[in-house]
């Protein structure tokens, strides 16, 4: 029977702690019956330890097993992935309390927890995340330090504390190893998690989406500006192009974006940024101003002038980009697959819009004057701007152009751009956003989801496509100002969003501290998250003017070396500068003769030393007895205050002159030391 | 009293050959006012040197030799019917002597055990509802043969920790064995020795004890010491506050036979074996209890200044 083989019941209290604090930030994605199972597990294992219940038999266990594994087959629907591994693996963190026998089954789950940790990052990467995880790893060492305690010992705050001062020390090391540690790119794809969830735009769009889409207050991504930040009205943030209609919904396709690049003449001032998205939208539109280009690896330029990554967003990604807006785009003229894709109209669909274009057309000849006219129409006829359009029947733009009139920017796109078709004029709908709001505390620009946005492009014989906007004419200040502006007689912005924090922009404070946090959360990912392979690149030429691995290797554990060394001689400093004076003394004295190879044995006495020092350095007899008396006098005869000068003064006179008479060196020739 | 303290020592040394330091451990356990437990193997003078202890103090003494039959009463004593008096008389039992030996007290029960173990701490015996005070002073001797010896019921932890010192006295040299067979024998030598402390003498000198001064840095290296037990991972289990107030009370008593008014860190070394080594446990050795291993270790990790 040994003690060594129980888990103390303090280590079992920070144990359940740890699971709990390591559970939490998977909770919102488990099933409710992951949480039941976790506290039944964790009741059992007190109910052993208070030695009422007995550790689960094999048939019990085996169960346990099987079914946890048809809940997450029942609950995920299939077995294989990210989210039902992190959840099997959950599964296990917990069904190891019930045969937590000994200390190294508890070490066991300590360690998965620490797995635990760093698999909550796959699904989130916020800074708050990051802090709480902190408090997460805290409490698992806290656990751990616990399982070593000794009975009578385990005081759980001093676990704490110890836990506490071991993640402090290993900080500098972390530092070192977030700079310097390369940056490799996933060996594997792994599948991005969550539910597949895209948000943001999509890749097709009935009238009514953008509308729907305008209620969300969620980021869309952040913009920061080398230089000015543009006017509000000149910030389009192109996404994707949308140029094949059914009747009903406009859609994009593979047509328009695939292939090599198109013609970009580059022209006027150039505007250059960089973009951090919002998270995850799980679609590989990315956000650029007209005529864009850029350097970054993982994107490519499209047929339609569109960023695009080479793979869905997963995660928070940044990039930057220069564009030339004034530039134009294919002026050479289009192909005649393009001509076709975009003249096509669905046969029969909106009768009424098609004659009035064809009598525009009639009127205008030049397709510069027909647009004029078009924007004109707009702007003259009361169109209304709203969120909240009229239902629309079969032929949609017959029915918003000429009965209904009011719409939002996708009607106003999809309608002008059927007319300009139907009037012989190839155009299409691009989808983005436009606008953002400027954060002043970091000089970046936030793009919500609400400032999604529809236009128009038309191709014009030697200008390229130029970028019309007949939401502009209906409501301008949409453009000039924002959603919010535009929307203020309706009262319908984010007004399904009552807690989304953009919708209290009016009030001061609240904007205040939301515009802080904001900035904050944008350093964490422009500075932290972002700081990927690229960055690291350029942070190592900047620095050690190389970017050759093996020598950032060296540099790297020279810098490890460097950061743990103070840490090191700290720890394993021979004795702290004591308080005391006397043992100051004494210390000196041992100093001097560990240099003589005389110091003092392990746990060795005053006198016992002194009788061998005097046996070594016959010569000095005198001085060593003089110093050793009056220490063992004033230490252990009488109780002479420790501060009490006089005394400490007396003994450093005598420490002065057996000094002096000490060898400099240790004499040559094997010294014996004698017992 | 230098030369009563060293007499006293020199007569026990003259019976018990070549043991010096176990002599003086064993007379610094009786200033000490505790009580001392001899573990060795048969026939190495443990009764000799209670005997020869009893003698030079001066002390009334009395053996008991722990059987496996031995009943509490045959310790403590039990109340006869006196047909004259016609009431119960009590007959006292050994126990109430000065200088007990308790001879292979692990071969006795459990019960028998408890009843001596309950007499040395309390200073008094219970019997038949009536308590009586033991003589003043009252120290037990108490040998018993290793554990691992059959037929013997080993002292839990709990009664080890009443005995302020274990001490184990070895074979002896050579020379010291060669000049036990040349000269006459255990017995005649005991015959020999004249008590070299009166009654009232021993009783100054144990009050004595604890005037010695123990400043502060000794009682911080006995903290660091104790400390050092309860933190380590070496030990199944730290030293208790009554194992620090022993080895205080264990090494001025030392340092009075040093004849020294203060207590040096020396004094807790020299005794410190004696006073820990059966109140530790080394957590790899679940079974044993000896502990001498662990009194060097502890020696040697804990910093005397």
């Amino acid at each position: 029977m040994t003690t060594a083989g129980l888990i103390p019941r303090n280590s079992l209290a920070w144990l359940l702690t740890a699971q709990v604090v390591v559970l939490l930030p998977h909770l919102p994605r488990l099933p409710v019956w992951v949480a039941v199972l976790w506290m039944v597990c964790a009741l059992w294992r007190v109910q052993i330890q208070r030695m009422r219940w007995g550790y689960p038999g094999i048939v019990t266990k085996a169960l346990a097993i099987l079914v946890s594994v048809a809940g997450v087959y029942v609950s995920q629907g299939t077995l294989i992935g990210l989210d039902s591994a992190v959840l099997l693996l959950l599964l296990l963190f917990m069904l190891k309390l019930l045969e937590m026998r000994d200390p190294r089954d508890a070490l066991v789950v300590i360690y998965l927890g620490f797995f635990l940790i760093a698999t909550a990052f796959l699904f989130n990467q916020s800074m708050l995340l990051a802090l709480y995880q902190c408090v997460s790893m805290l409490v698992l060492i806290a656990a751990l330090v616990g399982l070593q305690q000794t009975s009578g010992r385990n005081d759980p705050g001093r676990a704490f504390r110890t836990g506490a001062v071991l993640l402090a020390q290993a900080i500098p090391l972390m530092l070192v190893l977030f700079f310097l540690f390369p940056r490799i790119g996933p060996l594997w794809a792994v599948n991005s998690p969550g539910q597949q969830a895209t948000t943001g735009l999509s890749e097709s769009m009935a009238p009514g989406d953008v509308a729907n889409l305008a209620q969300s207050g969620e980021l869309a991504f952040r913009v920061n500006f080398e230089g000015p930040i543009p006017q509000h009205d000149q910030l389009y943030w192109r996404a994707m192009t949308l140029s094949q209609f059914d009747g009903r919904r406009w859609s994009h396709t593979a047509v328009s974006s695939g292939g090599p690049p198109g013609e970009l003449q580059v022209d006027g001032p150039s505007i250059s940024y960089r973009v951090v998205t919002g998270g995850a939208s799980h679609q590989p539109w990315l956000f650029s101003l007209r005529g864009a280009s850029s350097t970054t690896d993982e994107l490519v330029l499209t047929r339609d002038f569109m960023l695009r990554a080479r793979r869905p967003i997963s995660q928070t990604t940044a990039y930057t980009a220069t564009s030339w807006p004034d530039s134009l785009l294919d002026p050479q003229g289009l192909d005649a697959l393009q001509q076709r894709l975009y003249l096509a109209l669905p046969e029969g669909s909106d009768p009424r819009t098609r004659e009035w274009a064809r009598t525009l057309r009639r009127q205008y000849p030049d397709d510069a004057e027909l647009i004029q006219a078009m924007l004109q129409h707009f702007n003259r006829e009361p169109y209304h701007y709203t969120l909240r359009p009229d239902t629309l029947g079969q032929h949609t733009n017959d029915e918003f152009l000429f009965d209904t009139r009011r719409g939002f920017c996708a009607h106003f796109a999809g309608a002008m751009t059927f007319a300009l078709r139907a009037a012989g004029v190839p155009s299409r709908i691009v989808a983005g956003y436009q606008g953002g709001e400027l954060n002043p505390r970091g000089n970046h620009v936030l793009v919500h989801q609400f400032d999604a946005h529809a236009w128009v492009e038309a191709w014009l014989p030697g200008r390229g496509w130029i970028s019309v906007d007949p939401t502009f004419q209906v409501a301008p200040e949409r453009i000039e100002r924002g959603l919010q502006e535009a929307l203020r007689g309706e009262g319908s912005f984010l007004q399904d969003s009552p807690l989304s924090g953009a919708r209290y922009r009016n009030i001061g404070w609240i904007n205040t501290i939301r515009l802080a946090w904001d900035d904050v959360n944008y350093r964490w990912q422009l500075h932290v998250l972002g700081y990927e392979s690229e960055r690291q690149l350029s942070f190592f030429r900047r620095w050690f003017g190389t970017a050759d691995w093996q020598r950032i290797g060296v540099i790297a554990l020279i810098a490890a070396g460097l950061v743990m060394l103070p840490l090191a001689l700290w720890t394993l400093r021979p004795q702290k500068r004591s308080n005391d004076p006397r043992k100051r003394v004494w210390d000196k004295l041992h100093r001097r003769l560990v240099r003589l190879r005389l110091q003092a044995r392990d746990g060795e006495g005053p006198r016992h030393w002194q009788a061998r020092l005097v046996a070594a350095l016959p010569e000095q007899q005198p001085e060593l007895d003089a110093f050793f008396d009056e220490y063992v006098r004033q230490a252990y005869m009488h109780t002479v205050p420790v501060d009490d000068r006089a005394s400490v003064s007396a003994l450093r006179s005598r420490l002065g002159a057996l000094l002096r008479r000490l060898p400099r060196k240790r004499r040559p020739g094997p010294v014996t030391l004698v017992e | 009293m230098r030369d009563v303290l060293n007499g006293a020592l020199h007569a026990v040394d003259q019976v018990l050959l070549g043991k010096q330091h176990a002599v003086k451990l064993a007379v610094a356990c009786i200033l000490a006012r505790g009580h001392l437990l001899i573990e060795d193997l048969p026939g190495m003078g443990k009764t000799t040197l209670s005997q020869a202890l009893a003698r030079v103090m001066g002390l009334s003494y009395q053996r008991i030799q722990f059987t496996s039959d031995l009943l509490p009463g045959d310790i403590l004593g039990t109340s006869v019917f006196d047909r004259n008096s016609a009431e119960f008389v009590f007959h006292p039992g050994p126990i109430f002597a000065e200088l007990i030996l308790a001879d292979e007290i692990n071969r006795a029960t459990p019960k028998s055990q408890s009843a001596l173990l309950e007499a040395m701490e309390e200073g008094q015996v219970t019997v038949d509802g009536a308590t009586r005070p033991l003589p003043d002073p009252f120290f037990v001797i108490a040998t018993q043969n290793p554990v691992s010896q059959s037929g013997t019921f080993a002292l839990p932890e709990s009664q080890l920790d009443r005995f302020l010192m274990r001490l184990s006295l070895g074979y002896p040299s050579m020379a010291a064995e060669k000049a036990l067979l040349l000269r006459e024998g255990r017995r005649a030598r005991l015959d020999n020795i004249e008590p070299a402390l009166t009654r009232d003498q021993l009783h100054r000198l144990q009050q004595a004890v604890p005037e010695i001064t123990a400043s502060e840095p000794i009682i911080d290296y006995i903290l660091r010491l104790v400390n050092r037990t309860r933190e380590s991972q070496v030990c199944a289990w730290g030293l208790s506050p009554r194992a620090s107030l022993g080895l205080l009370a264990a090494a001025r008593a030392w340092a009075m036979l040093e004849h020294r008014g203060y207590v040096i860190p020396e004094d807790v070394q020299a005794v410190l074996p004696a006073v820990v080594s059966h109140r530790l446990r080394a957590s790899d050795d679940p079974a044993g209890h000896g502990g001498g291993g662990l009194a060097q270790w502890l020696l040697n990790g804990v910093p005397a200044v």
